[in-house]
């Protein structure tokens, strides 16, 4: 579903934070990108979603290139950043409505949806009012609402977690892993190495912009905890 | 007082940096954006001059060149009230990095203090560009003493104080006023526009024909007086050299200044909290939802957008709205009436296309529309849209929104019964000017976007993108007066009505630009 091949992104000053960046992620997939800050996360995952223009490799989603064909791709895409910078003068459901049009949703799937996911994270009463009456936590469970309503094929979120109450970091999860089950793919990074244990059933570990290791989840970790081996790794 | 400066220090930089668009490792272009804004401040100079120059010359003639002074400083205090009062809802109040200000150890009267500096240090830029040729142009024709240039260069500074409080009043309380309703930022637009419209009304019924130059600036300044009791201060320092009302107007200024920081300070976190936070009701149930196609969604959004900042609608839609009263007004004058010579009418007519266009031309909003993407820049980049859609929904929102003036310039040939051919170019040179503004306001602002702002009033009003749009937006539409005075033998139709395909021509280029570089630097954004 997402392939990266030897990915690399430099910033002004010649400074790699991506290097040869290479990943494979299959249908069904939920994998965890975990490195310490600056590490060169989020440059891959926005090059990964076409928010970040890049010269160096390739990144396919579905087959299709992001630098060929970005709406293609983008269809097939939902993001979640780690910020949920939202247009605040919209209100929920109409920025709900807003990507339903644009990622030309049908009207039935569109309201089930809304309806569903709205529920289950308890915003559903929120929805009519501004974006900017929203805590930090409502924009989050916006964004990942309007994630969702579009089927993606392939879900790519940079530290999901951060701002949401336990039961919405539980229902977020439930979440991930029914949409997997029915054939998507989801990449994602995160800092919280428990998560990643127990969510992803791959797991790379990405340090200066380097691939560290990557490969399933049980194999990365062998018999130690992932804390200890990334630890172990970033240290070495 | 040392934290409070260094905080003022700190975010006029910010603010700076933001007006210009640049970060520290481009140098090479900031030195010319600097070099650009001193030319331009000269040039503002220079016009200002001239305007001085030619009243103060009118009113030498009449034995008034005392009202000088006091005239144009009343000119300045208004020009920083009407520039002052939209920026308290962003500059004051409900700025971004309110919460992180508020937790440094200063005091709230402190803070307000820096943000009321904030506002003094961007106004005195007027009162430089109005005031300092006023006194050359007063030192000229008047000869006035050595005292004159002491006393006049020390007020420049205290000049703009007590408008920036009454600016900041009138300010909170239209936004504090319109934070009680849902649709808050509309509220704002009507309230400010009325006030605008008043002001304008008020300012144009008193006459300014060179005759009655003198009597009118003579009730100008009683009238300014009355109601700017320190006008009258000014005026016995500047001219009479009166120590106490110097020493009446400095201290009056300052201790209004003070108090007002003072007693904001003491309800600042309330009002903030009043004018910033939305009016939410949580009681939302799914509805039935309306679909649209992908353009038309992106349309929707981006008119949402324009109308929800108050900022960018009044700096943006002041021309066609003034237009518009202006065409009504007309509906219901008798024209032949009041200008009474054909002549007279004929010029009015001549002109009018190019009056019509420079309204139009100033309402561009592609100039700011993607710096006003801001953090949120990333929806529209993960989207499944083309470059081209968004581009195109910035510019039918440009085009919406001048719109009025195509029906105002129809109805403006009925009124001035223009023939075919200069009816034709009353409607089509507005046309072209505003799809060039729109194209030409994107281009510009994708080569100097600005996505951290802290406030919309910068890069709605300040930005570097917006100075160099509106700057040739008015040479663009000033040229063909320039072209009909300088060849008074050809018919201004046809001068026109080259010079509109000339537009067109150079709009298609700009356009082509726009869907090949411009889709190009915006993958980079």
């Amino acid at each position: 579903m997402l392939k990266i091949e030897n990915f690399s992104k430099s910033y002004k000053g010649g400074k790699k934070a991506v290097d040869s960046l290479s990943l494979e992620i299959n249908k069904g997939d939920i994998y965890g990108f975990i490195g310490h800050n600056g590490a060169g996360k989020t440059t891959t995952i926005r090059a990964i979603v076409g928010v970040l223009d890049f010269e160096e490799g390739e990144i396919w989603i579905d087959g299709i290139s992001i630098r060929k064909d970005p709406v293609a791709c983008k269809k097939r895409t939902a993001y979640i950043p780690d910020n949920p910078d939202l247009y605040e003068h919209l209100t929920g459901i109409g920025y709900l409505n807003f990507i339903g049009d644009i990622f030309e949703v049908n009207k039935f799937d569109r309201e089930t949806l809304i309806e569903k996911y709205a529920d289950a994270f308890e915003l559903t009463s929120n929805l009519g009012d501004p974006i900017s009456s929203y805590s930090h936590g409502m924009k989050q469970k916006l964004t990942v609402i309007a994630a969702l309503i579009h089927r993606p094929k392939l879900l790519v979120l940079d530290e999901p977690f951060v701002g949401l109450d336990p039961k919405a970091a539980h229902t977020l999860k439930t979440i991930m892993t029914e949409l997997c089950e029915g054939g998507s793919a989801i990449f994602f990074s995160t800092h919280v190495l428990e998560v990643a244990e127990k969510l992803c059933n791959k797991i790379a570990i990405i340090k200066g912009g380097k691939l560290v290791t990557c490969g399933l989840t049980g194999d990365v970790k062998g018999n130690q905890s992932l804390e200890d081996v990334f630890m172990e790794l970033i240290e070495a | 007082m040392n934290k409070v400066m260094r905080l003022v220090s700190i975010q006029f930089w910010a603010m700076f940096a933001d007006i210009l668009s640049f970060k520290s490792n481009k140098l090479k272009k900031s030195k010319i954006i600097y070099a650009g804004l001193v030319l331009f401040a000269l040039f503002l100079g220079a016009m200002s001059f001239f305007y001085c120059f030619a009243i103060g010359s009118s009113l030498k003639m009449f034995d008034s060149i005392d009202i000088l002074p006091p005239m144009m400083m009343a000119v300045t205090c208004l020009i920083v009230i009407v520039t002052t009062m939209n920026k308290v809802k962003g500059t004051i109040f409900g700025f971004k990095d309110y919460d992180m200000v508020m937790a440094l150890p200063v005091s709230t009267s402190g803070i307000v203090a820096s943000r009321l500096i904030l506002l003094y240090a961007f106004n005195m830029v007027f009162v430089f560009i109005v005031m300092i040729p006023m006194m050359i142009a007063y030192g000229v024709l008047a000869k006035p003493s050595i005292s004159f240039y002491l006393i006049s260069s020390l007020l420049l500074f205290f000049i703009p104080l007590i408008p920036i409080i009454v600016a900041s009043i009138l300010g909170t309380a239209i936004a504090y006023a319109a934070s009680k309703f849902r649709h808050s930022n509309l509220i704002n637009v009507v309230v400010s526009f009325a006030f605008l419209i008043g002001f304008m009304v008020i300012s144009t019924t008193t006459g300014d024909t060179e005759a009655e130059l003198a009597k009118v600036s003579e009730m100008l300044i009683k009238k300014v007086n009355g109601i700017y009791p320190l006008a009258s201060l000014y005026t016995k320092a500047v001219c009479e050299f009166d120590r106490k009302a110097l020493l009446f107007f400095l201290a009056i200024s300052v201790l209004v200044f003070l108090l007002f920081s003072f007693a904001i300070g003491k309800v600042f976190k309330k009002l903030n909290t009043s004018i910033v936070t939305s009016q939410a009701r949580a009681n939302y149930k799914m509805q039935k939802l309306k679909q649209a196609t992908p353009i038309k969604a992106l349309y929707i959004k981006e008119l949402k957008r324009y109308f929800s900042s108050s900022v960018y609608v009044l700096n943006t839609g002041f021309g066609v709205v003034i237009l518009t009263i202006g065409v009504i007004a007309l509906c219901f004058i008798d024209l032949d009436k009041i200008i009474g010579e054909p002549q007279a009418l004929a010029m009015i007519s001549k002109s009018a296309p190019v009056m019509i266009s420079f309204c139009a031309i100033m309402c561009c909003t592609t100039m700011a529309s993607i710096s006003l993407e801001g953090r949120s820049l990333w929806i529209i980049k993960s989207m499944p849209i083309s470059a081209k859609q968004i581009f195109l929904a910035k510019i039918a929102v440009n085009l919406t929104i001048v719109f009025p003036v195509v029906i105002d310039s129809i109805i403006l040939c009925f009124i001035l019964k223009t023939g075919y051919l200069d009816s034709l170019f009353m409607i089509l040179f507005p046309i072209a000017c505003t799809v060039y503004v729109a194209v030409f306001g994107l281009l510009i602002n994708l080569k100097l976007p600005n996505f951290t702002w802290t406030t919309e009033t910068v890069v709605v009003k300040q930005s570097a993108a917006t100075m160099i749009v509106v700057f040739t937006s008015m040479f663009i539409v000033g040229l063909p007066m320039i072209m009909i005075a300088i060849m008074p033998t050809v018919q201004p139709a046809y001068l026109l009505g080259g010079y509109t395909a000339l537009l067109i021509l150079v709009t298609i280029g700009l356009y082509h630009s726009l869907m090949k570089w411009g889709a190009d630097r915006f993958a980079k954004l």
